[in-house]
Order: C-alpha cells, then structure tokens, then sequence
C-alpha cells in the first residue's frame, strides 16, 4: 500500500485537488497508520491556530500627520481644503517671516507646496491649487 | 483584499495586528517583534508610492518576511529569549493588567517554544498559514515559492511539532 500522508496537512487545510482529497479520503478509510498520523496533525494543527492572538501594544504605529492624511483620502473634497491650508500656511509665514523682502506669493507658494507634496514618504500625494473658482470641484 | 489602502497608517490599523502577531511568533521576543512591526511599516510607507495594482496581501506579506530575513542576516542570531523574562515588558502596552496578559502568553508557552525550534523556512511556512491564515497561494506568493514547496512546509513543519510536543 502506497501511504499519502503527505497530503494530510493540505486536506485539513483544505488545500488539496478535488481528485487528491477522493484519493485520500479513500486511502484513510482503509488505513489506520496515516488516519492516526492526520489526527495527531490535525491536534497540532488545532494548537497553533489557538495560540492566543497578541494585541498590538500602544504606541507602535507612529502618529498620522494631520496635515497630509486628509489630502489623500477624498481628492475632490479635499484638495480644496488642501488649498486653503496651503493658502493659510503661506499667509502665516509671510506675516511672521521678519522683513520677508521681495519674495513673491508665487515663490513661498511653491517652496511650501513642494515641501508637501514631494514628500516621499508620504506616497503620490499632490496637494493641487486650483485656479480661483474652483476649489472644491 | 485587492483594493489598495490609500494610507500606511490604514495599513497599520488593519495588518498592525496581524503583522505583529506573525513577528513574534517567529521571533518568540516581544521587543523584537516590535521592531520589525515598525520595520514594516516603514516600508510600507516608502512602498506604497511606487506600489503597482495586484495582490496587496502578497506585496505587504512579502515585505514583513523580507524586513524578518533582513533582521535575521544582520543580527546572525539565535532568537530563542525564554518568555518569563519578557512578561513584565507586556505591561506598558496591554490594557490588561500584566498577570491577565502573562496567562494568555503561558497558555501556548509550550507551542510557542517548538515553534522556535523550527527551522526558520518550516516555522515561516506554518506561523502564515495557521497564525496569520493565509492560504497556500497566498503563502506562495509572499515567499515566492511554489504552491508544492508551501505545502511540503507546512506538512513537515507540522511534523517536526508533533514530535517536540508528543
């Protein structure tokens, strides 16, 4: 006789070909050593899915950004949000930059959009200013 | 499964779990599995932007097991710290009070320990699928070996436990 106990483990995972898990089944009907040997897999089996599942401790994901999170979530929504912060980042920076000398909106507008959107890390977010009229398309 | 999570920190929420309870099956250390949990995520973050439509599971499973390889090469060691000593570390992050947390543990101290006397191809094959619950396929995938090859695994990592805990 031919054992199959080699399929054991993916007939209790329920891995096996239509055609194997006939052949198997068949075979463990008829023979007692592989029947023992898959009950005794499917008991090891059955304690390492019971192991108990860990929780993740606090304060392993790093916190989110809160400024480029939401840009990315809802493009539509949020690109004119986006705008808005971009429009108030750069505000804020021309009113607290002590003698600013002639740098243009245009010039603080691209260093601080750069800064965001050219962010590696945070994947393909574009912070986008559209043309007045249309924010929040 | 397939559709594409727009964020690492989604990742996080959803996988953080799961990533974690891969890592310290594999490593039986808690502070180890910390660190690659973070390990992970930090590629993943660097990931995603270059991330191309296909399996998210395989992309992300492959990556955890590259970050655990990696650590493995670089540290050359034996990850084998008996779990007492690292009970009181649980407290800080549990919600649980630190006995509650140290029972859950003890309850699979001894599959834990056989786990670790795994060959590391064995033991990976086996946290996946019965751990983690990924199918053949998926495990295939995220190791890049053939779907024979996962299952030989998991049947001779299965074996190789029930003898360490006959």
């Amino acid at each position: 006789m031919i054992h199959r106990s080699e399929l054991t483990s993916a007939y209790l995972d329920g891995e096996l070909t239509a055609s194997e898990h006939t052949e198997l089944a068949e075979h463990l009907s008829g023979c007692g050593k592989c029947s023992a040997e898959m009950e005794q897999l499917q008991r090891v089996r059955s304690a390492v899915r019971s192991l108990p599942v860990l929780e993740l401790p606090a304060g392993i994901v790093p916190e989110a950004d809160p400024v480029v999170v939401p840009l990315r979530r809802q493009k539509g929504l949020w690109t004119g949000v986006a705008a808005a912060v971009v429009a108030t980042v750069i505000a804020v920076a021309a009113l607290v930059t002590p003698d600013p000398g002639p740098v243009s909106v245009d010039e603080l507008s691209s260093r601080f959009g750069a800064r965001v959107s050219l962010d590696p890390a945070f994947g393909p977010a574009k912070v986008v200013i559209p043309p007045s009229g249309v924010v929040g398309e | 499964m397939e559709s594409i999570p727009l964020t690492w920190e989604e990742v996080a929420r959803v996988y953080g779990r799961k990533i974690y309870n891969f890592a310290y099956r594999l490593t039986g250390n808690p502070d180890d599995a910390h660190d690659l949990v973070q390990e992970v995520l930090l590629r993943v973050r660097r990931g995603l932007a270059s991330y191309q439509p296909g399996s998210f599971e395989g992309w992300l499973w492959r990556i955890t097991r590259n970050a655990f390889l990696d650590d493995i090469r670089k540290r050359n060691r034996r990850p084998t710290t008996p779990l007492p000593d690292e009970v009181d570390r649980w407290g800080r992050a549990s919600s649980e009070s630190a006995d509650v947390e140290y029972a859950r543990i003890s309850l699979g101290d001894d599959i834990q320990k056989a786990l670790l006397q795994l060959p590391i191809d064995f033991r990976e094959a086996v946290v996946l699928c019965d751990v983690v619950g990924l199918s053949y396929e998926e495990i295939a995938l995220a190791a890049a070996i053939p779907i024979g090859t996962v299952r030989s695994r998991i049947h001779r990592g299965r074996r190789m436990l029930k003898e360490l805990l006959a």
